[in-house]
């Protein structure tokens, strides 16, 4: 066991084998109760398919899961010789990537399943520009189903090719990704390198995994905590409440709310009925800051540090891509933007390159439109006053849903904000 | 397809409310094909508990937004937002 944890996306197109590739993992880091794998085992016989206990394991843990009084999300564990990983497996629907975007900061580092036999698919797409867009550090790419294709180094390379332009498109560094063939149902290249690869010498999955970069809590960044709600609650006053996404909040520091640009002392902290002398990022509180009435902030506003205070956005740049449209965007659409707990409309004011998906350079600049599929850079102006940082300097706060009728159709990061 | 899990924090409007009512007005407030799969509660500041129930949608249905809107819709709610999405 170690001390050092991570969150660790399994993303990638459905039907690529992720569910599979978790069973796998679960299974050969030994982190699947012996209770279940033995229940397993007896199943498997019965039904003559001993030696294939693991792939029941997903299927009836979703069972129990479901069956289960309550669920935590962040169940799935395992552990390698350096970290403690949580699984966070992504829905495949793109309308839970706002979720994803405006919810509690999820991965940070993430596997992406590829299949062998299909190659990028649509969802591999959207998947990987959210991994940047979440601001995941490392991407581990599983070509999986290599026994599918008869472990053919070709085939391999092919996607290999295919999947590297894709990264290209959404400006991933290839360096910091690392490719592998593995077969999560016949469990090549996981935990022992494969007979079936000779032609592969590089890491296998769990070396790879214990590879990756420590990730780091924001604690160094500046304080930034959206503003959930704001009560009036009697003998305090005026409280708002929110999650901190970055930097530390003292009592006494001298903070702001913006865009409502007013601010104070912050009194007191409160964090489970308890009251604390500082929060953290990650921490749910409620604070009371001198001077400050009900009415002079609001839900969306950004609280941080007097000396550095949130950005208030007059327009700003923007990496997109489109997701799902039923026509074309043109400059000038005004649809909802949701980043942290704002919800604002904006104007897409000028569409300023689009990339070409096979090259991932600028394919042609000032397009007049951009489609489902597209992914380009924007510029865009709040038809509210709008409180967002650049995805650079605070990837918490820089990376926004796009919705309309009643769909997310884009996502996006903040490359610069010009300010008021 | 599979299904989602998707832990939902909603907090009340006052801390004064029956949290046990608003939780039942919660479960009733649930659209077609959606269940809640336990709920829990965490003190957050100066008397003020927030629910996080995690609730069941499928995958492929549009996501949490009608689960979100009822929720929003029920008396002493409020806010409603999703901390969490995992496959199930």
């Amino acid at each position: 066991m170690s001390e050092q944890h991570q969150n660790l996306a399994i993303i990638g197109h459905v039907d690529h084998g992720k569910s599979t590739l978790v069973g796998r993992l679960l299974y050969e880091t030994g982190s699947v109760p012996e209770h279940v794998i033995e229940q397993h085992r007896e199943e498997a016989e019965e039904k003559g398919k001993g030696g294939f206990e693991f792939a029941y394991v997903m299927d009836n843990l979703a069972e129990e899961r479901e069956r289960g009084v309550t669920i935590d999300i962040a169940h799935q564990e395992f552990s390698t010789d350096e970290y403690d990983f949580t699984i966070v497996d992504c829905p495949g629907h793109r309308d839970f990537v706002k979720n994803m975007i405006t919810g509690a900061s999820q991965a940070d580092n993430a596997v992406l399943v590829v299949a062998a036999d299909d190659g990028v698919a649509p969802q591999t797409q959207e998947h990987v520009f959210l991994a940047r867009t979440l601001g995941i550090d490392e991407l581990i790419i599983g070509i999986n189903k290599m026994d599918v294709v008869d472990y053919k180094e070709d085939t391999y390379n092919d996607v290999v090719e295919e999947v590297t332009q894709l990264l290209k498109q959404v400006q991933f560094d290839t360096d910091d990704a690392s490719f592998i063939p593995i077969s999560a149902f016949e469990g090549d290249n996981i935990a022992e390198a494969s007979d079936n690869t000779p032609w592969y010498d590089g890491e296998i999955l769990l070396e790879a995994l214990n590879a990756l970069p420590e990730p780091e809590p924001p604690t160094d960044a500046s304080l930034r905590l959206p503003i959930q709600d704001v009560y009036t609650i009697s003998g305090i006053g005026t409280v708002p409440v929110g999650r901190i996404e970055t930097g530390v909040m003292n009592v006494g520091d001298d903070v702001v709310f913006q865009p409502s640009d007013v601010g104070g002392e912050v009194k007191t902290i409160e964090m489970h009925h308890e009251e604390v002398p500082k929060a953290e990022p990650g921490d749910n509180v409620g604070f009371n800051v001198r001077g400050i009435g009900k009415d002079d902030i609001r839900r969306g506003d950004v609280c941080g540090p007097a000396d550095d205070p949130p950005k208030v956005a007059e327009t700003f740049q923007a990496q997109v891509v489109v997701m799902q449209h039923p026509s074309v965007i043109t400059a000038g659409y005004t649809p909802v933007f949701h980043a942290h707990t704002s919800q604002v409309a904006c104007t897409i004011e000028s569409i300023d390159k689009k990339m070409d998906p096979s090259s991932g350079e600028v394919a042609e600049e000032n397009p007049d439109f951009i489609q489902s599929g597209d992914a380009a850079v924007v510029t865009i102006r709040p038809q509210k006053p709008l409180s967002i940082e650049p995805s650079s300097e605070i990837p918490e706060l820089g990376s926004f849903a796009i919705r309309d009728m009643g769909q997310t159709i884009a996502a996006g990061k903040v490359l610069e904000v010009n300010e008021k | 397809m599979g299904k989602v899990a998707a832990k939902i924090k909603v907090m009340p409007d006052s801390p004064e409310i029956d949290l046990d009512a608003l939780q039942e007005r919660l479960e009733s407030a649930l659209p077609e094909g959606a269940k809640i799969n336990g709920v829990e509660r965490e003190e957050v500041a100066f008397g003020l508990t927030a629910l996080y129930p995690t609730v069941i949608v499928p995958d492929g249905s549009g996501g949490t937004e009608t689960v979100e809107e009822n929720f929003s819709d029920v008396d002493g709610v409020e806010s409603v937002g999703v901390e969490n999405v995992g496959r199930i």
